[in-house]
């Protein structure tokens, strides 16, 4: 599918060097390339299966539903629903940084 | 030395492990679900220096996370809780509880004196059941009232904030929003609040708070006792419409005895009359501040001498249930208060104004007004020529009297007390 320029900002520094690339990338992909990615370890095979599942579609990353990493067994605080969160405050993980991938 | 977890526990200062923090409901939070970590051995006692089990847990939304500083030994010696050092009965610093009980316990601070105390210590608490605190704290007297009044009503969770950010002060803050450290003010460095330190509260020394507290100790309101030795009498304001006599003498009979009680409802108030001045005091000391009838705090002082209670008294001229006591008829009008103090007896032998009794200490003054008989010896009671007006006939019976004019309070038929027509006769 052909970009969409969505922001009016000019792209920062170094655009012009990965835009060719990223062009590139999607024109030529193709699902046998895809798995081929997918085999060889370009691509996070576990990170994309989460992504599959209900509920996990815009999961940050693996560290933060893993339970062992937590004192209580818990997932990360980035998990929690922003409406569930009722402090109003900027909550960033320690894991990834991630400011909330759920809801 | 605490350096390893050796296997010789005789008269060693072991390591401490337990299963179950002590400590205060501030501490803790609000919120009654809390989830806690344990770990064994996790810090060294901020003062014994020994290894003991740290717990950790959040105190609510916006707290920062707590953890047990001081070893259950240490805090079981001062009663405190383990994380604040407050006490766990009052929630005061230890200087002010140890001065309220006026307990003086001496724990060393220097270093092999201090571990062999705790190392004793240790060993009497295995060896007590634990609900009392062991050593002198656990003789001392239970409850104080000055503690009671100093003591917190309301839990205070402000001391659960996170600490301030020290890059924020200096302007450098980076993480902006998510920064979980306060970015306010910081208090003033010369308020000597600012600088306490954990050894110094623990030993009941130099504690800053602690001697802000006893100031305002000082300053609380007392009742003095009055010079006047007579004077026997409680003020007692703030009655209300339901505490009766009944009450105030259930209260008040266990101080002494009581000699009589009146109340003034108009004023909300009473008078109680005790029979001895010790029974007065001790009655004032145990109620003033604190006795609470009915829900309403009583506001307890001392009545003034009956003399001047007297003239009042008479200047209201009105019984207790409000009636107007009319004049006798055939009487002069009111007497003056025979004087009550020595003082006043040895001068005033006339019953003249004060500044002319010095004169009158010889006999050649002329007679008091309105009466003319030879001047009484000089130490005749006064009472004596005050009594000639009284010659005439006494007033006629009660019965003769017609019904409705009250002269006396005694007439009053609202009032409490026997009344010869109730008895029905001798």
């Amino acid at each position: 599918m052909p970009k969409v320029k969505r922001s009016r900002k000019p792209p920062p520094d170094g655009w012009e060097l990965i835009e060719p690339t990223l062009d590139e990338l999607d024109q030529k992909m193709r699902e046998e390339l895809y798995e081929y990615c997918i085999r060889e370890g370009y691509a996070d095979k576990n990170l994309i299966a989460k992504w599959k599942k209900q509920g996990y579609e815009n999961l940050c990353c693996l560290r933060c539903i893993q339970t062992r990493d937590t004192n209580f067994g818990t997932n990360c605080i980035c998990r929690v629903p922003k409406g569930k969160l009722e402090v109003g405050r900027i909550i960033e993980c320690t894991h990834c940084g991630c400011r909330g991938c759920s809801g | 030395m605490a350096t390893s977890l050796g296997s010789n526990t005789y008269n060693r200062q072991n390591w401490e492990d337990s299963d179950f923090p002590i400590l205060c409901q501030t501490c803790l939070g609000e919120n009654p679900y809390i989830r806690m970590t344990k770990e064994k051995f996790g810090k060294e006692c901020k003062i014994c220096a020994r290894p003991f089990t740290v717990f950790r847990w959040c105190p609510g939304v916006r707290m920062r996370f707590k953890k047990t500083e001081v070893c259950q030994t240490c805090s079981k010696m001062k009663n405190v809780c383990q994380t604040c050092l407050l006490d766990l009965e009052y929630g005061l610093p230890i200087q002010v509880r140890d001065t309220g009980l006026s307990v003086k316990d001496e724990v060393p601070r220097s270093d092999v004196n201090k571990e062999y105390y705790t190392q004793n210590m240790e060993r009497e608490i295995a060896n007590s059941d634990g609900t009392r605190p062991v050593g002198l704290l656990g003789k001392a007297p239970s409850s104080s009232d000055m503690l009671l009044k100093l003591a917190r009503t309301t839990p205070y969770y402000k001391r659960n904030r996170p600490h301030i950010c020290s890059f924020w002060v200096k302007g450098e803050c980076k993480r902006g929003e998510e920064c979980p450290y306060r970015h306010e003010k910081p208090t003033d460095p010369d308020d000597p609040l600012a600088d306490q330190n954990i050894k110094d509260r623990f030993y009941g020394i130099n504690d800053p708070v602690a001697n802000k507290l006893l100031m305002r100790a000082t300053t609380m309101p007392r009742l003095d006792i009055p010079e006047d030795k007579s004077i026997t009498t409680l003020y007692i304001g703030g009655l209300g419409e339901d505490v009766t006599d009944s009450e105030l003498r259930n209260h008040f009979y266990q101080f002494g005895e009581i000699r009589t009680i009146t109340i003034v409802q108009r004023q909300q108030c009473a008078f109680i009359q005790f029979a001895t001045r010790q029974a007065a005091e001790t009655a004032a000391e145990k109620s003033f501040n604190k006795l609470i009838i009915n829900g309403r705090r009583l506001n307890v002082k001392w009545g003034r001498s009956q003399a001047a209670r007297g003239k009042e008294r008479e200047k209201d001229g009105v019984t207790e249930s409000g009636i107007r006591l009319e004049p006798v008829p055939g009487l002069p009008g009111a007497l003056p208060p025979p004087p009550m103090s020595d003082e006043d007896a040895s001068t005033n032998y006339f019953n003249l104004a004060p500044t002319s009794s010095s004169a009158v200490m010889n006999l050649g003054l002329p007679p008091p007004p309105g009466v003319a008989m030879p001047p009484p010896p000089g130490f005749g009671p006064p009472m004596f020529h005050t009594m000639d007006p009284m010659a005439p006939p006494m007033p006629p019976p009660m019965a003769m009297r017609p019904p409705g004019q009250v002269h006396y309070p005694s007439q009053d038929p609202q009032r409490m007390g026997a009344h010869a027509s109730r008895h029905g006769g001798p």
